[in-house]
Parts: C-alpha cells; structure tokens; sequence
C-alpha cells in the first residue's frame, strides 16, 4: 500500500527533469494566471497567440545578432528575453499601426501581421539552422522536460519581475483596462501602461513557450483566467484563483504524463487546465450550468402561484388538499407543488396534515387578485369583449394587477360594485384604511368618515371639512355617489364631484381590523 | 382634408392596448387614432413604454390585450405598408456599401431572391433619394457622410420600402441645431407626400413646433392630441413628476380645450 502511494505520488517527481519542470511550471503558471485576467477582460486573447508565433522570429533574430557580435554559444537567455520582447513589441506596434492607418478591423491586423512575422522567423531559423540552435518542433510543442536551470533562471526573473509590475501598478492596470478614457483623464499614462501589459505578456509568454510550446500558450494563459472568471466577481480575488488553477494544471499535468507514461508533457497541463475548467464550468455556484439549471427549475411562474391563491380562495375558508389544487390549476403538478413551497415560505398558506388553507396574508392577496380580476372582467366588458370570452381574458389579465393599474381600472369604471356576471368586485383594501384619507368616490355603503376637503364643483351644504358622514347605497346604476350627513341629509354625488370631497375613514363598516373581509 | 380622404380608415389606430412583461404593464390601455397624412410625436418619460409602443405599431409584440391596425388592417397583416427607421447607433459605418445600395435594400422585400431589380425599383430609389434631398451623394460610401446625412439615407431606405407609415426612433438624437432643422424638413416633406410619421422624440421644447399631434405617454396616454391640448403644466408635471422646471415655458398659450384623452 505505501508502495502503492510511493509510486502514484512520489514517483513522477523522482527524476531530476520533473522536478525541474515543476518548478519552473509553476513559476510561470502564477504569472500566466495574472496576466491572463488581464488578457480574457481586454479580449486579446488572439494577440497572446501572435505573440507567441512572433517570438520565433524575435528569437532566430536574437541570436543570430548575439551570436555574430559575441561569438559565443551560451547565451540562450539573454538571446530568448531581448529577442521574443523585441518581437512582442514590433508585433504590437505594427498592429496598431495597420488598424489606425486603415480601415481594417484590428483583429485582422493581428491575423496579418503575426503571421507574417512567424513566416520571416520561420524563413530565418531554416537558413541558419546551421548557426542557431532552434528546434522547431520543441518551440512549438514545448519542451517541459527539458527545463535547463538556464531556463529556471529566466523564469524565475520573469516571475518575479511580472508580479512585482503588477503588485505595484494593480491599480493602473486596472482602470486602463476597466475605462481608458478616464484613466486618461485623471492623467494616467494609458499608453505606457498598455506597453508595460504587452511586455509582461511578451515575458510570461516567452516563459509558457518554454513549457508548452507556442500552440498551447494561449491555453496556459487564457484558461486558469477563464476558469477564475466564472468563480468571481472581483478581479484581485479572480488573479488569485487564476494563479491557483495555472499551478494545479501544471501539477495536474506532470503526474498526467508520469501515470501514463507517453503523454506528450504540454499537452498534459494545457488537457488538465481544459478539463478542469469544464467541470468548473459544470459546478460553479453562481454562473455555472449546474447552477443555473437549478435556478431555472426552481423558478416558478407567478402566474401559476397566482391561480393556486386562486383556487385555495375558491374553496371559501375551508382547506384543500394538493389534489384538489392539481385537478383546477393548469399546470404541471411539479410546478403547482413548487407554487405551493413558495406560498408557505411567503407564509401565504398554511399546511396542516395536508390540508392547505390561507392565511390572513393569503386572504388579503386573495382578495386582491380577485378584485383585480373582477375589475379586467367589468374593464373587457366596457370595451365590449362578449360574454364567453371575458372570463378567460380577465383570467390573462388578472395577472398584471400592480396597484397603479387596478386604480386606473377602477377609477375609469367609475370605481364599479359588481363585475358584469353580478359578482361583487372587492373594495379598494390599499388606500381604503381607517385613519386614511381617500377620495369619496373610494366608500362603499357603510363606511363612517369624517370630510377634510371639498373642492368645487362640490357645494352642498351638509358636506364642510370636519362634518362626519356615512356612506350610503349608490343609485342610478352605482353612477350616483350618496353621502348621509350626521344631520339625516343624503347628499347626492356623481362620480367627478365624489372625487372632488376628501375624507378621512374612521371605520369600514363591515371588516374586522385585521382586514379579513368575508370573501365569498 | 377633404372629405373623401377623411372617410378612409385612419393611417394607425390603436385601441385598448394592453402590453406586459409580469405584474406591471409596459402599455395601460392605449387608445387613439392617426389621421393619414400626419406628423405625430410620441412623448414621454425614459421607461414609459414608447418603444414598446412602436414595437407594438411594427407588429413585433403580442399583445395582452387590443388591437393596432394599420388602415383598417391588423398590424400583422400590414407588413410591408410600415417602415422603422432605427436609431444611428446599430450600424456599422465602416461597411462596403453606398448610399444608392442601403437604399436599395429598400426594395429587397419586394424583389424575388432570383430577379434582379427592374427599372422601376432604380427609379423608386432615385426618388426617395431626391425626397431627402441625398441624390447627390449616392456614390459615397455610408461612412463618409455626416450624421443628419446618415439619418436622412435611412429614411430613404424606408421609403424605398414603398411604406406609408413610417416609424422613427429618435432620429433628432445627438445632432446639431443646422442637422435638426435638415431632417425636420425631410419629415415635412414626407408628410406632404401624403407619409404618415410617428416620430419617437425628447425635448418638449420643440415638440409642440415639430408636430400637428403629441402622444404623452407614461404607461398609459396621459393626452393625444395638438400640441395646445397635450403641453399643459399640470399633465407634464404629473406625467414628468415634476422634473421638468421650465414647464410654464413649453405651454402654450394656445385654448385650453380638453382635446386631451384622460
């Protein structure tokens, strides 16, 4: 059993190059995750991967002018830095220059130019082959197990020198890259910090070259960022994450290749850090598939919560049970059995053995969506929808039932007691309180106030602020508002001259403080 | 008018229009009817359901409850006898293309894919480049143009279109004063060739110059009608909640008829 664990864990790490390639991955993986944010935000993805391919040329270029005025043979750091930064540069400048002095889009400026310089690198290692030492094969495809301590050097330089850049310029970087135009005007020097971006990109890409090859650097560096992206919402804990999962798909892919024995080592850590943004993606809590899926499902339509109020009120104060509320609601029961949870959280209803039944909450929300269906039903009425098809209009409608609109309704109607089959439209229950003041075209028969205002056209005599009144029955077809004076005086109203006079309720004649009116 | 026109059916007629998007409507039952041959601006608040309303016009939407026709026809039914002129910002300018070949894209509705254009489409689009006064320009590539040129190209556009109402999505946004005054006479003109426009629009200081009717609209129509009847203190400060200061200024002194729906 340790033996076993020996081998699975320790083991890879036993050869010297492994040790080696760990190191120096993870030097550059932590650079490659912070720049990366920086790179997935600004969307220059595609400019790492020029980058990348323009090195080549700035490489053979590097040495070749090293090697003619030194002649010397080591000086592959020096020559890999000074070149691929060079060659980052040009490559960036000559980008800007195509898009600004032509119409062409910069994503095509990219496209034409690295190529190009890759073709001039590529044109240049063949004909000195001879001189340079440049695999082409390894600079594509990396060459992680020939991590020299030469190269740890470079990477741990670059490592160092790219973090301490962004340590100290985080907060530059970051206004750049969130709004240019005021950084610019708050005297940020926007273009040097752009180039101080594209150089730390040029290093870091000069590093994961080295690791991976120029084909997977974009994965090296785009991935571990992406994967943090979808995991937060600021972008220093993002940088954080992104050096983490740059790290672990480099360990990831070290033992990848041990255990299997043939994969070729780029391609491990760049398969592992694809495979783990996968299943980030998949289980990420709040811009993950899982999660979103979860959230879909659970949502339930209000229109559908509404028609179970619906029909829980129907049953006139006595409880249902969760079959009864299936036969009646056009839903499926998965969606009723999540209207119903959502009902009890909102403490709308109340479960007892499986017997639901409302609350004095639910009743009030009853009532309110009934008297906004009762309303759209007296409303299609009005503008002359026939008989059978105002019930299921009214039953569409009676969802869009915000306070401002049934009071539209409501006051168009001449505030109406009953919808055409008859019924009774429930009394405005938001403004009509004891103690507030309303309209008087608001009162229903009963109800006790006393008057605060009265504008004109009103002039009756009985009706002076302070007089208290009670409400009595609406004549001529409810177009006549009728208020009793303490005195036994009925005034009669019409519906202008009702909203005219403001009155303070004192009681609601029927109701119980509770507001639990009766609902049939 | 005489009277043989004003027995056709109205240009846009909309009737108890109800439009939502969950509890609280977009659109509370609008009313009203265009006479053809009009200028109407559509006035009101951000947020208070003007591009749903021409959303509405164009067909797009389904409504919760009401009708729009389109001379007596439902909107659906019309297509092709209404025309939306967008605003500037959804094209890209840069584009290949001239002036003469935006507006003949006009006519693409009208041309079967394996035709090609006849005289008569190069003759219509001739016409509607001289009614917006851009025949000169129709060799130039759309970026060379200024932005009141810009607006003007695609009102020919939408004439090309052969429609008869056409609907704009604040085409006097972000240009200058000279700008404005070129694109109010392309939309007089328009009117005068009998074109119905229905022109979504901002600033209430020149609304009650530009248009013969005003649609103030938040939710639901707060007043239709000549400018006189819809610019009245009271309705801007309750439709605008008091925003507005220099309402006094707008009003005009005009007759306080209540031509205004309520």
């Amino acid at each position: 059993m340790m033996q076993w664990l020996y081998d699975v864990l320790i083991g890879p790490l036993a050869p010297v190059s492994h040790q080696k390639a760990l190191i120096g991955g993870c030097l550059i993986a932590v650079v490659c995750g912070v720049i990366g944010c920086f790179i997935i935000l600004r969307r220059m993805a595609f400019l790492t991967d020029a980058l990348s391919h323009s090195m080549l040329a700035g490489v053979t270029a590097g040495y070749l002018i090293l090697k003619l005025t030194f002649r010397s043979d080591n000086l592959d750091g020096p020559a890999l830095l000074l070149g691929a930064l060079a060659a980052g540069i040009v490559t960036v400048a000559l980008v800007a220059f195509v898009s600004r002095v032509s119409r062409v889009k910069e994503d095509a400026a990219i496209g034409m130019m690295y190529t190009g310089i890759f073709a001039l690198g590529a044109v240049l290692a063949s004909i000195y082959r001879d001189v340079i030492h440049i695999d082409l094969y390894h600079f594509v495809t990396g060459q992680t197990l020939g991590v020299t301590d030469n190269d740890l050097w470079v990477m741990g330089v670059i490592t160092a020198f790219v973090l301490s850049m962004v340590v100290l310029f985080f907060r530059q970087l970051q206004i750049v890259s969130f709004d240019p135009i005021m950084a610019a005007a708050i005297g940020v020097p926007v273009l040097a910090v752009e180039y101080l971006l594209t150089t730390c990109t040029s290093f870091v890409v000069i590093g994961a070259v080295n690791m991976v090859g120029v084909i997977q650097v974009v994965g090296l560096m785009v991935t571990p960022a992406a994967t943090a992206y979808i995991l937060c919402d600021r972008l220093s804990r993002m940088m954080v994450l992104a050096s983490g999962f740059g790290v672990s798909s480099v360990v990831g892919g070290i033992y990848l290749m041990s255990w299997t024995g043939n994969f070729p080592p780029g391609a491990s850590i760049v398969l592992v850090s694809t495979l783990q943004f996968l299943v980030v993606l998949l289980v990420a809590p709040r811009y993950g598939m899982i999660a979103d899926w979860l959230r879909r499902i659970r949502l339930v339509p209000e229109q559908v919560v509404e028609d179970v109020v619906g029909c829980i009120r129907r049953a006139k104060g006595k409880a249902v049970t969760l079959e009864a509320i299936n036969k009646f609601v056009d839903a499926p029961p998965t969606q009723v059995q999540r209207a119903v949870n959502a009902l009890e959280r909102r403490e709308w209803i109340e479960i007892d053995d499986a017997r639901i039944s409302l609350t004095a909450d639910g009743r009030r929300e009853a009532r309110r969506l009934l008297r906004a269906h009762r309303l759209w039903e007296a409303y299609l009425d009005h503008v002359g929808v026939a008989g059978q098809a105002v019930h299921a209009q009214a039953h569409a409608l009676e969802h869009v039932h915000d306070e401002e609109t049934i009071d539209y309704i409501d006051d168009k109607l001449g505030h109406p007691l009953t919808d055409p089959h008859g019924a009774e439209i429930p009394e405005d229950f938001v403004h009509l309180v004891p103690g507030n003041e309303v309209k008087a075209a608001l009162l229903r028969e009963g109800h006790r106030a006393i008057v605060t205002d009265v504008q004109p056209p009103v002039t009756a005599t009985g009706l002076t602020p302070g007089a208290a009144i009670t409400a009595g029955p609406r004549r001529d077809e409810g177009e006549t508002w009728t208020l009793i004076t303490d005195d036994g005086e009925e005034v009669r109203l019409d519906h202008n001259a009702a909203d005219a006079v403001t009155v303070r309720l004192i009681s609601d004649g029927f109701t119980d403080s509770s507001g639990e009116a009766p609902i049939e | 008018m005489n009277s043989e026109v004003s027995n056709n059916p109205p240009a846009i007629e909309v009737e108890n229009l109800t439009v939502s998007y969950g509890p609280t409507p977009a659109l509370l039952d609008i009313s009203f009817e265009v006479p053809a041959g009009k200028l109407v601006g559509v006035i009101g608040p951000n947020g208070s359901g003007k591009s749903t309303l021409i959303k509405s016009i164009l067909g797009f939407l389904n409504p919760d409850f009401g009708e729009v026709r389109l001379f007596g026809q439902p909107a659906d039914d019309a297509v092709g006898r209404v025309a939306y002129v967008p605003q500037r910002g959804s094209v890209d300018w840069d584009f290949p293309i001239t002036v003469k070949d935006v507006v003949l894209m006009g006519r693409y509705g009208h041309v079967p894919w394996w035709k090609s254009f006849s005289k008569d489409d190069h003759q219509i689009v001739t016409e509607s480049l001289e009614m917006v006064r851009m025949a000169d320009y129709q060799g130039r590539q759309i970026g060379q143009l200024s932005g009141g040129q810009q607006q003007r190209v695609f009102m020919a556009r939408a004439m090309a279109q052969g429609a008869d109402v056409l609907l704009l999505d604040e085409p006097f946004a972000g240009v200058d004063a000279a700008t404005e005054r070129a694109i109010l006479d392309v939309l007089e003109r328009t009117r005068a060739a009998g074109k119905t426009l229905m022109v979504v629009h901002h600033d209430l200081a020149t609304a009650a110059e530009y248009f013969d009717l005003l649609i103030l609209l938040k939710q639901r129509m707060y007043a239709f009608g000549p400018p006189s009847a819809v610019l009245h203190a009271e309705l801007l400060s309750e439709v605008y909640e008091g925003k507005v200061r220099a309402f006094a200024d707008l009003v005009t002194t005009g007759p306080t008829n209540n031509g205004g729906a309520r």
